[in-house]
């Protein structure tokens, strides 16, 4: 079905903007809502479900190596339950690659493009995920290696550029309403932090296997740092006001102004961005498609890339009549239905499957 | 034979169809060429009214008055080479229209059908709410600003004394236009600098009160034409949740810049004990720490400040090079910015809102404490004492070491 191989190095490449490239721009204000001035201790306490979530997704990985959840939840549970929990897994994240679209959308339209019809913005940007999905995993992981450094540059050029402008007092008082309000403010990202069960379609295709671990903790950690760092600076910059904005990151790289002339700088900084959207979105249509091949018994995924493009489209849109909807399925449903879906349905798979080894190995030795 | 043949034919169709297919893609690129460079529908710049500054009053009956001051390109353009003499006859670089509404944005779609080219605010750098305005609070307007996607956070803000109108209007002869005369007072840290974003922050923050500058327009000189006067920054505007509830004088702002560390390039006149005259000294650069404390169940704010500056002018004979007469002229000094402290604080104890931000610290600090009385702090803030510690140094005195045209004899050295 996919003969390309990746190197785990470009796995982590592809799983950083995965999680990343819609948590930088939306998720620091949902957080603050509940966190306030404790907003940067959420990525770390959310980074918990992640760790765990790269944990198992690689233990089911080692019981079934050349197998993706769609192939191995068959033979853990049996055909027609795994057929059905196969099924839901293609119906979590064929609509959730929708949602991904729709709020790419939606901050397109509402910062830059105004009077552009959406549906163009969507449909040119799934017109492209769907090349590379085409392309293959070696395609995916290559572009995704080029393009990493060029979305990780900005940040950094963030934090020097918005030197006079951070507030550091901002960050006091620490933990000044107790521990709670962080660990409320962490369920949400918890949910993006549930997304890298994705590895679980990429882990068959490594060719250094054994580094697979590895990388995807190392993965987390980076993106948890990148949590902290991003909420940090908008915590620095925009202080109270940080849970009244809708993409505080915009908010504070417009805020950028150095010497009166080095100003304006967000559409750079934005059109950057793009590119981490771009392989978010690739990434989750790769597994959407893989995965709905191997459903379906294909021996090849290429031709359902297309058809599955279109439904992401409808899905982007039968979902969500506003973008105002786009952001309470990020804030009341997301962080139970992604943890749900990707952390904890895996863990009782994994649980199944080990109880299913071992009694299949006491049998074994019973019998000789 | 027949076998041959049909294997050209097999190749040629192959053939064939690859060329079809490379036809199809170049006629496909061609075919998206003229749309992917956006050609159709460009802005130009000379579609866009660029706005520059911006006023906002209250009219009668719920109705607003918004004026927008838009830049005119050509009056720069044909003035080129000559190098700001354009300038010099008083030439209009900018235009200002206004037009009632009962929001901004109302007033903005009808203000758009007396404008060829569309409104752009994105270089908007100036923002000034009318009086009257200001005082029946500015909440409504403040949302436009902060939700549409044009506004720069980092504009400034002000309240004028008056109308804000005429601000917009005045033709200032050393600047372009008059929203760049407001720009750079406020880069010069002659009264408070608050951009959109330190606004909305002081309203949404613990204290709930805000600061904004004050602007009145100079009256023109002798000779000089009636618009010609510029707009300069007289006080600070105190505001209590969105509505402005009074004024502090230039001087008493001055005291709130030193409070909230924000004073630059200053100067600083004093009378040392038992001589005639006084002392100048510039620059004055200070280290102002605000230190909020609760001891005993009582709220107390300690002021420390290291400052320093060098002496620019001495009307007193004192001999600044002997250490008795430093030691003298420091203590006055220290004296004078210990009372300049103290006016202010008592000034924005006075006005009952806590536009030092103090609130703010004190939660940093004691964020329990805080939220219990969050609710009256602005009667705790009003009755709070404050203690002030302030070390001065002076630590240059120019090209001459004594009083300049003074003789040995005349000369103290105390």
């Amino acid at each position: 079905m996919e003969k390309g191989k990746i190197s785990s190095l470009q796995m982590a490449f592809l799983m950083y903007p995965t999680i990343v490239a819609t948590a930088v721009l939306g998720v620091p204000s949902i957080t603050a809502k509940y966190a306030k001035t404790d907003l940067w201790l959420s990525p770390i306490l959310a980074s918990l479900i992640g760790f765990a979530t790269v944990y198992i997704a690689y233990k089911l990985h080692k019981l079934y190596p050349k197998q993706t959840v769609i192939q191995f939840s068959e033979q853990i549970i049996g055909r027609v339950p795994g057929k059905i929990l196969s099924f839901l897994f293609l119906f979590f994240y064929i609509p959730i690659t929708g949602q991904i679209l729709r709020s790419y959308g939606e901050f397109i339209v509402d910062s830059f493009l105004v009077k552009t019809p959406i549906s163009v913005i969507m449909a040119s940007m799934v017109l492209l995920c769907a090349f590379i999905v085409r392309g293959g995993i070696e395609v995916l992981g290559r572009a995704a290696q080029l393009f990493v450094p060029v979305f990780i540059l900005p940040l950094l050029l963030l934090i020097i550029l918005l030197g006079a402008d951070l507030e550091f007092k901002n960050i006091f008082p620490i933990l000044g309403n107790g521990i709670m309000p962080p660990i409320k403010g962490s369920i949400i990202p918890g949910g993006w932090f549930s997304e890298f069960f994705l590895m679980i379609f990429l882990l068959p295709f490594l060719t250094d296997m054994k580094k697979g671990m590895k990388y995807g903790m190392m993965t987390v950690f980076a993106v948890m740092m990148t949590l902290v760092v991003v909420n940090l600076i908008v915590l620095f910059v925009l202080g109270s006001t940080t849970s009244t904005k809708i993409y505080p990151m915009m908010n504070v790289s417009r805020y950028i102004s150095l010497a009166d002339f080095f100003e304006h700088l967000e559409s750079a900084i934005m059109a950057v961005w793009i590119v981490g959207a771009f392989v978010k979105i690739s990434v989750f249509y790769y597994a959407a498609a893989l995965g709905t091949a191997q459903w379906l018994n294909l021996s090849d995924y290429r031709p359902v890339v297309w058809p599955i493009g279109i439904l992401i489209v409808e899905f982007s849109f039968w979902s969500y009549p506003s973008s105002m909807d786009v952001s309470r399925y990020d804030i009341v449903a997301f962080p139970f239905h992604g943890v749900l879906m990707q952390t904890i349905i895996p863990l009782l798979l994994l649980v199944i499957a080990l109880i299913g080894k071992r009694n299949r190995q006491r049998k074994g030795s019973n019998s000789s | 034979m027949n076998n041959s043949w049909r294997q050209t034919r097999i190749l040629w169709k192959v053939k064939r169809r690859h060329f079809t297919k490379s036809v199809l893609l170049l006629l496909g690129i061609c075919g998206a060429a003229p749309f992917l460079s956006g050609c159709w529908d460009r802005t130009e710049i000379t579609d866009l009214a660029i706005v520059t500054a911006a006023a906002i009053d209250k009219k009668d009956s719920n109705q607003i008055e918004l004026s927008v001051q838009v830049f005119i390109p050509s009056s720069i353009s044909s003035g080129g080479g000559q190098g700001g003499t354009s300038q010099e006859g008083g030439g209009v670089t900018t235009l200002v229209r206004s037009e009632k509404g009962s929001n901004i944005s109302d007033a903005l779609s009808k203000l758009q059908s007396k404008l060829p080219r569309k409104i752009f605010w994105g270089h908007c750098k100036v923002f000034v709410f009318g009086e009257k305005l200001a005082k029946e609070g500015i909440q409504e307007q403040l949302d436009f600003l902060l939700r549409h996607p044009q506004p720069r956070e980092k504009a400034n803000m002000y309240v004028s004394k008056g109308k804000a109108k005429p601000i917009l209007e005045s033709l200032p002869p050393l600047e372009n236009y008059s929203g760049e005369v407001l720009r750079e007072l406020s880069d010069l840290h002659i009264g408070m600098l608050v951009t959109l974003q330190d606004l909305d922050e002081m309203l949404t923050g613990k204290p709930q009160a805000a600061a904004l500058p004050v602007v009145k327009i100079l009256p023109p000189g002798k000779g000089q034409k009636k618009l010609q006067g510029i707009p300069y920054i007289v006080g600070t505007a105190v505001l209590k949740k969105d509505k402005m509830t009074g004024t502090m004088t230039e001087k008493e702002t001055r005291g709130l810049l030193w409070l909230r560390d924000e004073m630059e390039s200053y100067t600083v006149t004093f009378q040392p004990k038992g001589v005639k005259g006084e002392i100048s000294l510039n620059p004055v650069t200070a280290q102002v720490k605000i230190i909020p404390q609760i001891i005993n169940e009582k709220w107390k704010v300690l002021v420390k400040v290291k400052t320093e500056g060098a002496v620019i002018q001495n009307g007193t004979n004192l001999n600044l090079s002997s250490p008795k007469s430093l030691k003298a002229a420091e203590r006055a000094y220290q004296k004078d910015i210990e009372k300049r402290i103290e006016m202010a604080f008592l000034h924005t104890q006075d006005k009952k809102a806590d536009i030092l931000g103090l609130g703010k610290d004190f939660y940093r600090k004691y964020p329990k404490q805080f939220n219990q009385i969050e609710n009256h702090w602005n009667d705790i803030f009003a009755k709070m004492e404050v203690e002030i510690d302030v070390v001065a140094h002076i630590r240059r005195q120019g090209y001459i070491n004594k009083p300049a045209g003074l003789s040995e004899n005349e000369v103290k050295d105390k």
